[in-house]
């Protein structure tokens, strides 16, 4: 460890607004504070960029694992600090909260990943990708964050079930003829539905088209599912639409266990996504797209934007305690791990800070609705995903490099209530050495035992497991003439609390990463925290003028970077 | 960084991305400025609004576009993004003649790019602030020439006030990082996916032309 001197004092000591984290969330608003001209604090106790979103190397992904899940040893307590030498604030000690747990990583080559251990960029937060037509793709074209990442297709999509072979997933007039494993009838069903579908997206542009087929309101409110069975389609074919297009993740037709029930109206909006985002960058192969590097490199790229926009960085270097006004029990601003204090008018958290019980119990009412968003919440009926990583040799279907694989509810086993989520991606994507792939694995759960053996069960689906398992494996092998399966060298299982972000006021709270394969959600609550703290101004609303006069000037007869 | 293809086009032979690496101070956004805008101010000017410059210039009867990226502040401490190394294909290592610290804090800065950055790439150091006083002076040029040595990389002292050995450092750079892109079989790297405006225009059309199908 190189032995780097201390952090200069930070000058000044006054900010707009402090942001702690450096996820998705907090970058995309610290980007916009920065760019609307607020100064900004952009602080992160990590040594890398992107908190939850981050993507690291094996060894320090297996360090930060372990070091934020629930129930490490703890820590012998730092020496007390100095009381604050402002009289005028009381000081609100902070701790750190853990948002992993059944932390669990195994490596069975341990050389040859050494060898090659900085060719691993591995998300924390997969699988993960990015909708062409995403909301986030959106606000990097306005914010220019878009200069600092490029992308790369995922090249397939498949159905998996219990007997192993994956089928395409058809998403398209092209992919539905192509297909072989559907009959005609079947096609038939599923083109008239894919026109139905189209039909009324562009009755909803083109709203004087009376012509123009619709979809009925009462339909729009009916459940999807519901839909799709009046639509007459195969269980088969409503299962890829619902779980492999619409991306959901609870069984539709078990209303005892499904926890969201989609109406036909958001159905609809799902798919809008899946064709909207077919064919919208030209070079683009299907609807979903990667990030060079790995996800880490999203949050990164705006993080850069707002420093070109002035806003100052700081890594390592959690903040310790809170300042509220001793009369008033407002917040007044943050005291650093290094000891000095820093005022904001406002202050954005990522999800694990929040307060100690004991420093709860001594404060006053004006002082706990300050900290409202910090208290936590309760127990009952947290949320949960379960996530793996595994890195093997080989791919998991010949030819194909960048997937994505998808397990509909009770495709792997009958208790399987959710579907479950596979990505694999390749070194063309830059995250691993050529002739490897990573998997990552998700499915939301209640409990940490059923989440992951939902994964395993989808990994034993995909890959050969070691000894012991092989010699179960090997029976299949002998079965299986036609393919060998790829090999295990290295699995991370972890499950992941899943957070809600929380406005406040004057301190608000970001949310951990969510359970989906997208970030629509992620992005909208950074929006629509950006509204209540800016007071609904846009955002990045002056970067369409400056920087693209700027980015003329710049780039004079230039092809890359075009508005 | 998204990484400029190195591929010829109508406006140039080659695309060349260059990073500035140094110290909080030593003059970076100066030097940047020089090359690019032929531009200098005497103020302290923080790189708040500084992402990037082109210029192309002629190497040999071959048109070179430098595409040279700045650090946005983000080295002061220490936070420089590793998505910045992403594609650079030259990195000037900068320091101030008048600053020992930033002088020593090369070895730190060459460490980072050790880590981050691809290992074929280019470096040079440049000693900025040269036209100072020598009174004021912290840093012979023998020191700067040794380090340069001993990484095996050019060195020029340069000042970006009297525009003393700028373009060299720049026209330098470049030369060897040609003279390396075209010695190496330059392999043809699949399309990658940039993410811009015009390209919605592409989609819409196709969009269209799409439902045109439907229609037939």
């Amino acid at each position: 460890m190189i032995d780097i001197p201390p952090y200069p004092p930070l000058d000044p000591s006054n900010y707009d607004l402090i942001v702690v984290g450096t996820g998705v969330s907090e970058s995309v608003l610290a980007a916009a504070a920065s760019s609307s001209g607020s100064s900004v604090l952009h602080l992160d106790p990590n040594p890398f960029y992107g908190s939850h979103f981050a993507s690291l190397s094996l060894p320090d992904l297996t360090s930060f694992l372990h070091s934020n899940s629930v129930s490490p040893p703890p820590s012998p307590s730092s020496p007390p600090l100095p009381p604050s030498n402002n009289h005028d604030f009381i000081s609100v000690d902070l701790v750190n909260r853990s948002l992993y747990s059944s932390v669990e990583i195994s490596s069975f080559e341990s050389e040859i990943l050494e060898e090659h251990s900085r060719r691993f960029n591995v998300d924390l937060a997969g699988p993960r990708v990015v909708f062409c037509a995403d909301e986030s793709i959106n606000l990097m074209l306005k914010s220019g964050a878009n200069n600092y990442v490029e992308f790369k297709s995922i090249d397939a999509s498949f159905v998996g079930d219990s007997s192993g072979e994956l089928r395409n997933v058809p998403d398209s007039r092209a992919a539905i003829f192509k297909d072989k494993s559907l009959t005609l009838l079947e096609k038939n069903q599923l083109m008239k539905f894919f026109k139905l579908v189209q039909s009324h997206l562009a009755s909803s542009t083109e709203k004087d088209d009376s012509t123009t087929v619709k979809i009925s309101e009462e339909d729009m409110e009916s459940p999807f599912v519901d839909f799709l069975s009046k639509m007459r389609l195969p269980p088969k074919i409503k299962s890829i639409i619902l779980y492999a297009i619409a991306m959901l993740d609870y069984d539709q037709d078990n209303t005892e266990t499904c926890r969201h029930l989609l109406k036909t109206k958001e159905g609809i909006d799902r798919l809008a996504l899946y064709i909207t985002s077919m064919g919208r960058f030209s070079n683009a192969l299907g609807a979903l797209i990667y990030p060079i590097y790995g996800q880490g490199e999203l949050p990164q790229a705006f993080c850069r934007r707002a420093a070109v926009k002035g806003c100052i960085y700081v890594l390592r270097m959690p903040i310790t305690a809170l300042l509220l006004d001793k009369e008033t029990g407002g917040y007044k601003g943050v005291r650093l791990a290094s000891g000095q204090e820093i005022f904001s008018q406002k202050l954005i958290l990522d999800p694990c800070v929040t307060v100690g019980l004991e420093s709860l119990s001594s404060l006053t009412d004006q002082q706990n609705e300050t900290l409202s968003v910090l208290v936590p919440k309760s127990m009952i009926n947290k949320e949960k995903i379960a996530r793996g990583v595994c890195v093997i040799r080989g791919s998991v279907k010949a030819n194909v490099s960048n997937a994505l694989v998808v397990y509909p509810p009770k495709s792997l086993f009958p208790e399987q209530l959710t579907a479950i989520r596979v990505l694999q991606l390749g070194s063309g994507l830059a995250v691993c050495p050529a002739d490897m792939h990573v998997l990552y694995l998700s499915t939301l759960c209640d409990n940490d035992d059923q989440g992951i053996k939902a994964l395993l069960s989808a990994m034993s689906n995909l890959i050969s497991l070691p000894v012991p398992e092989n010699r179960q494996s090997d029976s299949v092998v002998e079965n299986d003439t036609s393919e060998t399966k790829p090999i295990l060298l290295w699995r991370a299982l972890y499950v992941q609390e899943l957070v809600k972000g929380e406005f406040g006021g004057t301190i608000s709270s970001m949310p951990s990463p969510d359970g989906n394969l997208n970030y629509n959600e992620i992005v909208e609550s950074a929006v629509k925290l950006y509204e209540k703290l800016m007071g609904s101004e846009e955002l990045f609303k002056e970067e369409t003028s400056p920087a693209e006069n700027t980015t003329e000037e710049e780039n004079d007869g230039g092809v890359e970077i075009e508005d | 960084m998204a990484a400029p293809p190195a591929r010829a086009r109508a406006d140039y032979d080659y695309l060349i991305k260059l990073l500035l690496i140094g110290d909080s101070g030593v003059g970076k956004s100066c030097l940047l400025l020089r090359f690019s805008d032929g531009s200098f101010t005497t103020s302290f000017i923080t790189t708040i609004g500084i992402d990037f410059k082109i210029r192309t210039i002629e190497l040999d009867g071959k048109r070179i576009k430098l595409q040279i990226w700045d650090t946005a502040g983000q080295e002061r401490f220490r936070t420089i993004t590793t998505a910045y190394y992403r594609g650079a294909m030259g990195i000037l290592l900068v320091y101030d003649v008048t600053d020992e610290s930033s002088f020593n804090n090369i070895r730190n800065w060459i460490r980072n790019i050790e880590q981050h950055a691809s290992d074929s790439v280019n470096k040079i150091l440049v000693g900025n602030k040269a036209d100072m006083d020598e009174s004021k002076r912290a840093v012979p040029k023998s020191k700067g020439q040794a380090l340069a040595d001993e990484y095996g990389m050019k060195f020029f002292e340069t000042s970006a006030k009297t525009n003393l050995n700028v373009e060299e450092v720049f026209f330098s750079i470049a030369k060897d990082i040609k003279q390396r892109l075209a010695d190496t079989d330059a392999r043809a790297e699949p399309q990658t996916i940039k993410i811009n405006q015009s390209d919605q225009g592409a989609g819409t059309s196709q969009a269209t032309q799409k439902s045109a199908c439907c229609g037939t």
